[in-house]
């Protein structure tokens, strides 16, 4: 207790400090005692996703001149508090781009640095997610992650014999998740179980129908939704009333085996991979390509890439860009591949060691699956993203639960679209 | 002599002046320069257009105009009034039954009044799934209690744009009653058992002490219970975040979401100060209509 | 019940008046029956208070699932294995000590200079005249009416000028001088009479002496009220702490638990034994807390 009075006294003392006008001090220094220089990176969740320590190991072992910081922030608001920081003229070094709208936004603020000419440097062709990241012209960020999303099905349930899932249309997929289905009550089996995210029906429609979910012009989400809103009434999938409310987690549900396939982005394989590990699940489970709208053959999907940028107000900016491009380069893609997840860069050694890792479904499914012909970004960049974004959520949820019918809802995006966004 | 009275009073008027303002110098510097300056910064900002990293450039009216044409703006602010009507007078009278009912000698009755101020202090992503889950329309023990009542068609709660609010409200006096009622059971310590005494000697029921002496005993309490209540209400955020998320739809969307929303995660700080301010100067006129009827009250 | 009728003059105030002795309510049968509505309010209480109880209870058992059982339809009460470990991994899975300890430095210093600078300055505005007053006190008023989420970016702005983001000290400057204790103590200060301060100032007190020796004492409750709202408040904040402190080392239990939740999933099991560790403390407060509410013991004084 005395400790604590005496912490209570020097807080007082230095209140009448900071009306005295006191201040000073900054986040530390650019160099380490022995001389390294310090490049400080915004990330998330740092003891829990070992991508990040992956990559940062990787780099300081072979610049041992460097010392990278994690500036360990938490994944679920770590854009509210980037913004937070950079607006009181933070100097971290690099910062995570967790989503392309959260880059464009920092990026035509002016807080990030360009990175043109080591993009210019880069073999574009082995890179996946590298487009979205360019502003009429200009880079200021460079992916090193790039998940999309395929289907993740549950062996026990799911039989080769039943369908063909290397070439699965939706209709297929309805009519697999139907039989799938049995039981009821507390032993009941979903044939599928479909995320809340609004994704699920839309950025599915827009990547295969060509669709713009920016365009204020929704129609071709119609074919989606009828088929979702089908599942949901005969019981194949879960209501989505009771998922959102009852904050369904598409794990639980999938690694209990009460469902048989789960359409999801590449990074739930990492996730089975380590609970497997730990033994809270002995799920077996494999992956196919995303079933597909169009019956032509080729494979399209879509993804979300994840990046690093370097702050306008970097201490270290040479070291920074130096960590930056290592990371999105073929030995970062090698690092995180051996961790389980997707890199942006897609060379055949790569690949190799992604499948190579312990539990990775590494069949000729899950090789076509990890190999779409084409992945369509889940929602493209403007300025009026976020508006949009906002417009489609709330009404995905009053169609997907029933509030209003399809033909409704999309009336009301068009229409809110183009009166609200300006 | 008139001339030394005047000195004197206007000597001791002074020193009075300092007595006040040193007793309320230590807490006021801290909040002058961490809080006050900071909120009217921010109320300034209304007439700007920042982007928190440009330098404000004035606009004059130009974020009410947009205001007026938002139809985010007009729905948060139709729902976060619902919400107050709903949440204020029910939070209150729950409070202060509580606290009546736990300020006696009664057994283990710490142990009732932590119970009660438990809902406060649960982890909300567990209040909200469990409500869910009571009010889950199919499955729920509340709408079963209602079909076997003889109500046919029980509301579907959270999945309905129409019974979300009415959900969220009910949830919400049961979070919050606890909270209230530890400032009630305080502000019940301050009447004097001799009212009590007086009123029984009186012949006065339970129902007539209440009246004529717990009531008007409460009064700076209950001030400031209504004050807390109406701001907090209509700065509901952390729960509908949570429960609902706005939704469904935009049924529950409530104006600090919406500041948040265009300031934090959009960027638009000029237009999220001007909703404060407006948000500010609804709160402010109805804890003055308050604060008149308290003082005509205690004339 | 008390059937027996008031004076249709008394129904107008409650203010002592010289005492007319009344025949009180007959014994007898009375006391049966008050025995027996002493039971049934104990009987209703009990019941409230389980029923209010359930999220806390399914807080608890879902502690101790594991983290892929805790969001299940229909909702599952009784873990399926008890996983009594989450108990005992959480300490070593993140450095829950110290976000403990942090925490509790921040709670206890917030809330003593809550209360006492918040009591000091209520004097000043309950129990003293002067220039200025009103609208200092309509300015504290004011605030309160703004919500954070407007205000936390330029607010932020002055603290990194300040050069005191990622300090303790930047919240302890934040949360220690709100209205919130002002003017609930001045609320509770204008319920003491005025007689008591006009006494203690004919005898020769100051108005420091009138404040430390005769108010404090008699608003005990209040300060006991305020003291654990703001102990509460200020160990469940999550958004100051999130927003101002970036190093590992100074996070408190409400970031520290946050950690949990993944850029892609979350692990629940651990979430709710965070959650039933970190009530704890304010469990023990709460408890010794509120034995100030015991009546009589504000008016002790005033006799």
């Amino acid at each position: 207790m005395r400790k604590t009075s005496a912490r209570a006294l020097t807080a007082a003392v230095a209140v009448t400090l900071l009306a005295a006008g006191c201040g000073g001090g900054d986040g530390g220094s650019a160099t380490t005692a022995d001389g390294r220089k310090v490049v400080k990176v915004a990330l998330w969740n740092y003891d829990t996703t070992p991508e990040f320590k992956a990559l940062i190991e990787g780099f300081e072992a072979e610049n041992p001149k460097i010392d990278i910081q994690p500036v360990d922030i938490l994944a679920d608001d770590y854009a509210d508090k980037v913004t937070t920081m950079l607006a009181g003229g933070d100097s971290t070094d690099v910062l995570t781009m967790k989503n392309v709208t959260d880059y464009a936004r920092f990026a035509t603020r002016g807080q990030l640095k360009s990175l043109d000419s080591e993009v210019e440097a880069l073999d574009k062709a082995s890179y996946s997610g590298l487009d979205p990241f360019e502003l009429d012209g200009h880079y200021y960020a460079m992916p090193y992650r790039h998940d999309f999303w395929v289907l993740f099905y549950n062996k026990a349930l799911i039989k080769p014999a039943d369908a063909d899932l290397a070439k699965l249309s939706w209709a297929d997929y309805a009519s697999l998740a139907k039989q799938t289905s049995t039981g009821g009550g507390t032993s009941k089996v979903y044939g599928t179980y479909l995320q809340t995210w609004r994704s699920v029906a839309q950025a599915i429609a827009a990547a295969q129908t060509g669709g713009d979910l920016l365009s204020g012009d929704y129609g071709f989400f119609k074919d989606q939704y009828e088929l979702a809103l089908d599942l949901q009434k005969s019981g194949a999938a879960m209501p989505f009333g009771t998922a959102k409310s009852q904050k369904v987690q598409y794990k639980t549900i999938f690694e209990s085996g009460k469902v048989g396939m789960v359409p999801m982005g590449s990074w739930f394989a990492s996730a089975l991979l380590e609970d497997r590990a730990k033994g809270t699940t002995d799920i077996d489970w494999g992956v196919a390509p995303l079933p597909q709208i169009k019956g032509d053959g080729t494979k399209t999907t879509f993804g979300s890439p994840t990046a690093f940028a370097v702050n306008k107000k970097a201490r270290n900016s040479p070291e920074a860009e130096q960590f930056v491009k290592w990371a999105s380069g073929p030995k970062g893609a090698a690092a995180i591949a051996k961790v389980g997840v997707v890199p942006s860069y897609t060379g055949e050694e790569v690949m190799k060691a992604y499948f190579a890792v312990k539990g990775m479904p590494s069949d000729a499914l899950a090789a076509q699956a990890m190999k779409p012909d084409s992945v369509k970004l889940e929602m493209p960049v403007s300025d009026k993203t976020s508006d949009i974004n906002q417009i489609l959520d709330e009404e995905h949820e009053l169609v997907m639960s029933g509030e209003k019918s399809v033909e409704q809802g999309i009336e009301e995006m068009n229409k809110r679209v183009k009166s609200e966004v300006r | 002599m008139t001339l030394s009275d005047s000195t004197t009073g206007k000597r001791r008027r002074r020193h009075n002046t300092l007595v006040g303002w040193s007793f309320i110098l230590p807490n006021f510097l801290g909040f002058a320069a961490l809080t006050l300056l900071p909120v009217f910064g921010t109320l300034l900002l209304a007439f700007t257009d920042w982007n928190s990293y440009s330098t404000p450039e004035w606009i004059g009216f130009d974020n009410f105009r947009r205001m007026l044409d938002d139809g985010n703006f007009w729905t948060a602010l139709k729902n976060t009034s619902w919400y107050a009507i709903g949440h204020i007078p029910l939070t209150l009278a729950a409070a202060l039954g509580l606290a009546v009912l736990l300020n006696r000698k009664l057994r283990a009755v710490g142990v009732l009044r932590t119970a009660f101020f438990f809902p406060y202090i649960t982890s909300l992503v567990a209040v909200a799934v469990v409500w869910n889950m009571l009010l889950s329309p199919e499955l729920g023990p509340v709408n079963q209690f209602l079909k076997f009542v003889g109500i046919a068609h029980p509301p579907g709660w959270t999945t309905s744009t129409d019974w979300a609010m009415p959900a969220l409200v009910i949830t919400s006096v049961w979070r919050d009653m606890g909270y209230y009622m530890v400032l009630y059971l305080a502000g019940l310590q301050a009447i004097p058992g001799e009212l009590y005494e007086a009123a029984r000697v009186d012949g006065a029921g339970a129902w007539k002490r209440f009246w004529h002496v717990t009531l008007p005993g409460l009064r700076p309490t209950t001030f400031f219970v209504l004050v807390m209540l109406t701001v907090s209400s209509f700065k509901i955020f952390d729960l509908v975040q949570v429960m609902t998320e706005g939704g469904p739809g935009r049924s529950t969307l409530v104006l600090s979401q919406l500041i948040y929303r265009q300031g934090i995660a959009q960027g638009r700080f000029g237009y999220a100060s001007a909703i404060s301010l407006v948000l500010f100067l609804i709160v402010l006129a109805i804890t003055l209509v308050q604060f008149q009827l308290q003082r005509r009250s205690e004339r | 019940m008390n059937t027996t009728t008031l004076r249709k003059d008394s129904t107008g105030t409650a203010a002592p008046r010289p005492a007319t002795p009344r025949p009180g309510p007959p014994g007898g049968a009375g006391g049966v029956r008050a025995a027996a509505g002493h039971v049934l309010l104990y009987a209703g209480l009990l019941v409230l208070a389980a029923a209010i109880l359930l999220p806390f209870a399914w807080m608890l058992t879902s502690s101790l699932k594991r983290d892929n059982e805790v969001f299940t339809v229909p909702i599952q009460w009784i873990p399926q294995e008890f996983q009594w470990e989450n108990f005992t991994e959480i300490w070593t899975t993140i450095p829950l000590l110290t976000y403990l300890s942090n925490s509790l430095f921040l709670s206890v210093t917030i809330t003593a200079l809550q209360v006492l600078t918040g009591s000091f300055a209520a004097y000043g505005f309950a129990k003293m005249r002067f220039p200025g007053r009103d609208v200092l006190f309509f300015g504290y008023i004011a605030t309160i009416a703004v919500p954070w989420q407007a205000y936390m970016v330029p607010q932020y702005i002055m603290m990194e000028k300040l050069g005191l983001v990622n300090t303790h000290l930047s919240l302890i400057l934040l949360q220690a001088f709100g209205a919130f204790g002002v003017f609930l103590m001045r609320q509770f200060y204008l319920t003491i009479p005025d007689e008591i301060s006009e006494a203690a100032r004919l005898d020769g007190l100051s108005e420091y002496g009138i404040w430390a020796r005769i108010v404090l004492p008699l608003s005990k409750p209040a300060l006991a009220s305020l003291a654990l709202l703001t102990f509460v408040n200020t160990w469940n904040d999550y958004m100051g702490p999130f927003i101002y402190l970036t190093d590992n080392r100074l996070w408190t239990v409400q970031i520290g638990l946050r950690q949990f939740v993944g850029m892609y999933d979350a692990r629940y099991a651990m979430i709710m034994t965070g959650s039933v560790l970190s009530v704890l403390p304010i469990l023990v407060v709460f408890l010794l807390g509120q034995r100030y509410f015991v009546q009589g013991i504000a008016t002790s004084g005033i006799k």
